[in-house]
Parts: C-alpha cells; sequence; structure tokens
C-alpha cells in the first residue's frame, strides 16, 4: 500500500513541507464622500522561494481587480463604499522556503532617478566618486556607513558636507540615500513589506534593496543597517510604486496581520488528494472533515507513544506510574509546551501531595477521597487559567487539556509509594515518569513523523510488529545490567 | 560495554525480568489459576485441604459493617495480625502486640487510636492495598511468633524464608530478615536482608541488603551466614507440594517458622522476584533450564522432587 501510494498516486516520500508557513491577513476599512472610492493595496507575489496558496479577498460592495506591475502585484478595491464604510480583506497562506532562494534577476531599473534638482544630483555624483574603484559589496558598506555620518579615509569637503546635511535634511534619510546610492552606481530601490514575524501592523516598514551583483541586500534607511536575509522579509511593493494608495475617499483603518501557521502544510496535501479520484486517494484521511482530522492526527500517534513506553520500560527500565500516564502527558505537552508543561505537573504534583497528607488526618474513604482529589486538581487548573489569562500565557490556559484523571492516580499513588518505599522512590518514579514523557513528546512532536503516519496509516502495521517483538524480548533491560552487575562471571 | 556486560550475566545464568515474565510467569502460570494466590483467604482454603499449615485467622472481615464487630471475635486475644487479602509486596500490613482501653500497639511500639485503626480496615476494604484496586477483604489472623533460629539477625518482624518452586521442585531459597530501615518486614525493597541458603543442607550462605553484598546484619552486627534453618526439610516438602495444591509452575513460596506451631505457609507469589540471585548470589536461569532438561519421573511425588533438587543444586 505504501508503495503503491508512492510510485502510483506520486505521494511526497518525505512528506513535510519545509520552510514556513504564513497567514497574511490585510483587513482596511474604508469610506467615501461622494465621488468612486480607488484603493490600491500592494500584495504579495509569488517567486521560486515562495508560494502562495488560497488567496482570498473579500470587497464588499466594491469590485476588486488584480494590477501587475513589474514584479508587483497591487490590488484595486473600487467603487462606492458609501458613508458607512465598507470593509475590504486579503487572506493568503505564504509558504516561505529559504533553501530554495529566488533566482534573483539583475535588476532592469531604469535611468529615472529619483526626481533631484540638477545641483543636488552633481553633488551625489561628486561625493559618490571617492567610491568608484570599491566593489559592489563594500561598495554598498560604505554607502550605508555615511548614514551614520563614516566617510571613510578621506572625507569630503567641508563644503559639500554641509550641503548634503542639508540636502538630507530636505529629502529625508530614505531619498538622499536613494540618491547616494545611484549617484554610486548602485542599483537600489525603495520597498515596503513586512518582515516575517507574528504581529500586526498599521503601516508597512520601508527599506532600500540595493544589487550587490548575487542578491538584494536590504538597507535600512534610518539606521545603515544591512540585512543579508531577504528571506525574512515579504516585499508587497516595490520601486516607485507604494504599497497604499488611496483616491476618491478615505482610509479609516488599515492593519496587516501576519502569523505563523502550522496546518497549513497540511493543506497542500490536502488539496492534491482531494482532487485525485484514485481509490486510496478517496480513502485517505485527508477526505476527513478537518476538524477530525486533528482528532486523528493524535490519535496515530498514540500507537508510536506507547510504543516508546514499552521500550523504555521493558528495555531500559525506567519506572513509571501506569502505562498511560507518560504517552497522556506526552499528548498534553502539545499544548501547554514541554517547560509548562512539566512544571505544571511538577506543581499539581507538590499541591496534590500536600493536600493528600492532610487529607490522610480526616480519615475518608477511597472512593469521596479520590473525587476529592478531583477536585482538587481541577480547582487547581482553574487557577491557572485564570493566572494564565491575566499573564496572558496561553501555556496556561491550556492547562485543561492535561489528562486529570491520571493525574488524580498519580497523585494518589506517588503518595502511597512515598509512604511505602520512601521519598527516594516516589521521586525516582516519579522523575521516570516525567522522563519518559519527555521523551514520548519529543518523538511524538516531531512534524514529519505526524504527517508521515497521516498519510500512511497502513504504517500502523510495522508499529505494531515492533510491538510485539518487544513483547518477546526476553533480554536484560538495561538497568538490569547494573542491578545484577555483582552476579557476573568474570571474565 | 553494555553487551559485554549483558552477555557476562547471561553467562552467568542470571534471569532477567523481561525473560522470568515471557519465558516462564507465562507459560507456567495460566491467569486462571492467579485468583488462588493473590487472594490470601483462597490460598489458606486451598492450604488446609492440602494438609499445609498456615496461620490460624481469626477472623475475616468483608464489609464495612463488620469492623465493629471484630473487637468481640477477638475475644481475649490481644495479639494479631491484619492483612489485606488481596494485598502485596507487604503493604497494608499492621502487626498489633497488644490492645489497650483506647488504642492498639504495634509491633514497633506505636500506638494506633481505634479510630485509625478502624479507618486502616477499612481502607483495606476499599481496596487500596490490592492488586487493582478492587474491594478487599481484610484477614485477622494469629500472631506468629517466630522461631528464635534468626533472632540475632532480626530487628523486629518475622522474617520468612522464600523458596522460588519451578514445576513443583524448590529452585532457589533465601530467608529474608527485616531491618530497622524495613520497618520491621521481611520485604528486600523495603530494605530487609536477603539470605540466600544452600539447599542441600539448609545453611545460610551469602547475603545482599540493598543490592549490596553483606556479612553482618546492619542493626544487630551478628553474621548472617552459617546459620542452620530448623526443619528445613519439612520446608521444602511444603514448598514442593504447592504445585499439586495451585498448578501453578513459577511460584514464590514464603514460608514463616512459628516458635510452637514449626513452619507454616504465609502466603505465595505468582511473580516472584529476582533478587533471591542476588541474595544467592547465583543466576536461576541455569537451574530452571536444568530442570526443563530432566526426565520427567522425578516429578511423580514432591518427595522426589525435593531430594533431585537437593543433589541438583547443591553447593560444591
Amino acid at each position: 500500500m505504501l508503495f503503491y501510494r508512492i510510485v502510483w498516486l506520486g505521494y511526497p516520500l518525505l512528506p513535510t513541507a519545509p520552510g514556513q508557513v504564513w497567514q497574511l491577513l490585510i483587513n482596511a476599512h474604508v469610506k467615501d464622500e461622494e465621488k468612486e472610492i480607488n484603493l490600491e493595496i500592494g500584495l504579495p507575489s509569488e517567486h521560486a522561494g515562495r508560494m502562495l496558496v488560497e488567496e482570498r479577498i473579500t470587497s464588499g460592495n466594491l469590485n476588486f481587480a488584480l494590477l501587475r506591475k513589474g514584479p508587483d502585484r497591487i490590488g484595486v478595491w473600487a467603487g462606492r463604499a458609501g458613508q458607512e464604510g465598507e470593509e475590504v480583506a486579503y487572506r493568503t497562506t505564504i509558504i516561505i522556503r529559504p533553501q530554495r532562494t529566488p533566482k534573483a534577476q539583475p535588476p532592469i531599473l531604469g535611468k529615472s532617478l529619483p526626481p533631484a534638482e540638477k545641483d543636488e544630483q552633481a553633488l551625489a555624483e561628486r561625493l559618490a566618486e571617492r567610491w568608484n574603484n570599491l566593489a559592489s559589496k563594500p561598495r554598498i558598506r560604505a554607502v550605508a556607513a555615511t548614514v551614520w555620518g563614516e566617510w571613510g579615509p578621506n572625507p569630503p569637503a567641508e563644503g559639500d558636507l554641509k550641503k548634503w546635511k542639508h540636502l538630507q535634511e530636505k529629502q529625508g534619510p530614505l531619498k538622499s540615500l536613494l540618491l547616494l546610492l545611484r549617484a554610486a552606481g548602485l542599483q537600489a530601490q525603495v520597498a515596503e513589506g513586512l518582515r516575517l514575524v507574528e504581529g500586526i501592523r498599521t503601516q508597512p516598514l520601508i527599506w532600500i534593496e540595493v544589487w550587490n551583483d548575487k542578491i538584494w541586500e536590504i538597507l535600512w534607511p534610518g539606521t545603515g543597517e544591512i540585512d543579508r536575509n531577504p528571506a525574512s522579509f515579504l516585499p508587497l511593493a516595490t520601486g516607485e510604486t507604494p504599497s497604499l494608495r488611496i483616491s476618491g475617499g478615505e482610509l479609516l483603518d488599515i492593519r496587516w496581520s501576519l502569523s505563523r501557521q502550522i496546518l497549513s502544510k497540511w493543506n497542500l496535501h490536502f488539496e492534491r488528494i482531494r482532487r485525485s479520484d484514485r481509490f486510496l486517494d478517496h480513502w485517505s484521511l485527508f477526505r476527513l472533515p478537518a476538524e477530525f482530522q486533528g482528532t486523528f492526527r493524535i490519535l496515530l500517534l498514540v500507537p508510536i507513544g506507547v510504543l516508546i513506553i514499552s521500550v523504555l520500560r521493558n528495555l531500559v527500565g525506567f519506572p513509571t506510574f501506569g502505562i498511560f500516564m507518560p504517552v497522556l502527558m506526552a499528548l498534553a505537552f502539545r499544548n501547554t509546551g514541554l517547560a509548562y508543561g512539566l512544571g505544571i505537573f511538577a506543581g499539581v504534583l507538590l499541591v496534590g501531595y500536600t493536600v493528600r497528607r492532610g487529607l490522610d488526618k480526616l480519615h475518608l474513604l477511597l472512593v469521596p477521597r479520590m473525587s476529592l482529589i478531583v477536585t482538587l486538581v481541577i480547582s487547581c487548573f482553574t487557577v491557572l487559567a485564570l493566572i494564565g489569562s491575566k499573564l496572558g500565557l496561553r501555556e496556561f490556559m491550556a492547562v485543561g487539556l492535561l489528562p486529570f484523571v491520571i493525574l488524580t492516580m498519580v497523585i494518589e499513588r506517588f503518595f502511597v509509594l512515598v509512604e511505602e518505599a520512601g521519598v527516594r522512590e516516589g521521586i525516582r518514579t516519579a522523575v521516570g515518569s516525567a522522563a519518559v514523557s519527555v521523551i514520548s513528546y519529543q518523538i511524538i512532536s516531531w512534524e514529519p513523523l505526524q504527517l508521515t503516519l497521516f498519510i500512511y496509516p497502513e504504517l500502523l502495521a510495522p508499529v505494531a510488529a515492533i510491538q510485539i517483538l518487544m513483547g518477546r524480548y526476553t533480554g536484560y533491560r538495561f538497568s538490569e545490567l547494573f542491578r545484577f552487575k555483582t552476579l557476573r562471571k568474570a571474565p | 560495554m553494555i553487551f559485554q556486560v549483558a552477555r557476562q550475566l547471561r553467562e552467568a545464568g542470571v534471569l532477567g525480568m523481561n525473560r522470568r515474565n515471557a519465558d516462564f510467569i507465562m507459560p507456567c502460570n495460566p491467569r486462571s489459576l492467579f485468583p488462588l494466590v493473590d487472594d490470601k483467604v483462597l490460598t489458606k482454603k486451598l492450604a488446609s485441604a492440602h494438609q499445609i499449615p498456615t496461620p490460624l485467622i481469626y477472623h475475616i472481615i468483608t464489609s464495612h459493617g463488620d469492623i465493629a464487630a471484630l473487637e468481640g471475635k477477638l475475644g481475649s486475644q490481644n495479639q494479631f495480625a491484619v492483612k489485606p487479602a488481596r494485598g502485596s509486596g507487604g503493604s497494608g500490613i499492621v502487626l498489633v502486640m497488644d490492645r489497650t482501653a483506647k488504642a492498639f500497639i504495634t509491633q514497633s511500639g506505636e500506638a494506633i487510636s481505634r479510630e485509625d485503626f478502624t479507618h486502616h480496615i477499612s481502607d483495606i476494604l476499599s481496596g487500596i492495598y490490592s492488586l487493582g484496586g478492587l474491594e478487599d477483604r481484610a484477614i485477622v489472623e494469629a500472631l506468629i511468633h517466630p522461631d528464635p533460629v534468626f533472632a540475632a539477625v532480626t530487628y523486629q518482624g518475622v522474617p520468612d524464608v522464600r523458596v522460588v518452586v519451578y514445576q513443583g521442585i524448590p529452585v532457589m531459597s533465601m530467608v529474608r530478615l527485616p531491618t530497622r530501615a524495613s520497618d520491621g518486614k521481611a520485604n528486600l525493597h523495603r530494605g530487609a536482608i536477603g539470605a540466600g541458603i544452600e539447599l542441600k543442607s539448609g545453611t545460610t550462605v551469602t547475603a545482599v541488603h540493598r543490592s549490596q553484598v553483606v556479612t553482618h546484619h546492619p542493626d544487630t552486627g551478628k553474621p548472617v551466614s552459617g546459620i542452620q534453618v530448623p526443619y528445613w526439610d519439612s520446608m521444602l516438602l511444603m514448598a514442593a507440594r504447592t504445585w499439586e495444591m495451585t498448578g501453578l509452575g513459577y511460584i514464590g513460596v514464603d514460608l514463616v517458622i512459628d516458635r510452637e506451631r514449626g513452619p507454616l505457609l504465609l502466603e505465595l507469589n505468582a511473580r516472584p522476584g529476582l533478587a533471591i540471585q542476588m541474595a544467592n548470589r547465583e543466576g536461576l536461569l541455569k537451574r530452571l533450564e536444568r530442570i526443563d532438561g530432566t526426565p520427567g519421573t522425578i516429578f511423580a511425588t514432591p518427595e522426589s522432587r525435593v531430594a533431585w533438587a537437593k543433589e541438583a543444586f547443591k553447593k560444591a
């Protein structure tokens, strides 16, 4: 089956789309008085290192049109928005593959330099002469250094410097830098866009792109700093095109929101498989509605989790509370994160143990006592969730996904173990359980594995086979090598 | 290095946990027979049917309502032991040495109030100590007065003799000596000493305390080796007869020696631990494999099995 899917249905062998997936959302709110509104917004464009999937446009009453201007794409919303205003939006999913760098074309920039007075032009050219014999990379560095007043070994004449300062003040740092770069014979253009980090902005960043004969370097006009990783930026408009232009109306509000997406990787396969007519594509888990897909992604990992536990218990000899507790904890860590998850586990265990000690004096019967501890565990969760929402910690709010029944049992067993076998044994088992959870979490949260199992659920058969093999493993456990060390025959 | 250690252990015939479970417990101990040894009430009934002596039962508490009736049933008996019928590893056992108007005095001299005592019994009934957490019964039975033979190497509590029996043949044996650390209990994982017993002569040889080889008892300071176990032959025979009694092929038989009544069967264990190998400084596996290779005739009677084992497993 696996073979068939790969060879005939062309499933990917390594099923994850490497790289990052981002969701971009541009929201704008416009209104007009009498005239027709015309709103132009720069949109991201596709190239080898960047792929756009699922573009969606909301335009309300307005008409939408897509314009291409060189490498840029511009979305144009036009029409009557009315007094009430109209919400327009653009949404897309962007896949960035940093290892596939765009085959950067040397730019074809017209000689149309930024509009400048004749004498300004002449000044810039005079100033740029000093860099004539530098290669383009150091030349970019040298020009950038002028932003903070560094002119190299032989600074220009006092008069020119004064004039330049005056020009900088008049034209602003962006234009003056651009002028100087072009005067130095470098290909440079203004670009507007976003940095690929999660967040919401009300205006795009503006930078200068400079061609260094290989790639576009990013130069910050304000500070003169150079960013050589253009893949971490998302340009929306370049050159003379602004990323936002409106006429005939008023822009009340605009936001660019970027969020990192993990789920969208699935969509790639989902899209493909959904359109296929082949039998196994029909019977793929991708055919499930999205909300059930999530469940199965986790369910399919549970066999791997318990396999890991049987390996760690029977092959290595870790002491754990029960068989399923570590794997359920590991699944819960997926939501809380490892550090918080472990912290919460330790905290709840400690609180539970303390209260359980106190309860011992009350002589409660088993079932009511356990139900009391369940109540306690859930109270702890509630308090943590409330603290989490105050501090804005999602990890604390996800606490409800911890397996509370298991935690209750762990508290009881931990208490009994400490009472009977001593604190050392109790802590040893607790640490053993935590270690097993962490190890299974690390393996479970490995995304390629998740996707592999989801695409090829038949892989559960080999998992079962390994489980059977584990069941018949009659050799020594790793921990027994130490336990019985004194018994070994002298070689 | 890891594989080297594993090979050396295999050459020494050490039995590991996985091997014990997969090759001995699972094939030899059918699941259906487990209740016979997991429930001490059933074990005792079965033992008395096979004329194997066990500690006297005073009372069995089945429901919470029975707890109040306990004192009446005890009559003038002030010394007794309370155990969960399905307990394991010695948990939940309370040994009472004396009763006063308000409290019970345990063996370690601690006074337990009546209220605490009742609570403990109801804990037992709720199944806290039972395997799998099922509801349980509490057994109130005669307190063992241990034979003085081990008195010098026992700190409180009752020492017991563990015999591992495979296909009705005693394979290996040790005596478990309580220490201060084990709180008078004879369980190795709680810190009791395990002293191996040579099968033919019935004298103790080496001893192990928390995976360390020891020669003297840590609390009394007396040597633990070279002690002759009394009633040795009849104890081996009792252990061997548990095969006919239970049908279980691989069990640990726990015996105690009472001052007045002699050797008594305390309990049976269908998953006997592996520490006995450390106490004897010898692996179990070679002995077990030797039994697998013997002709069937020696299995005919308990006597023939004991006789064979004493010759086969004697220390050279």
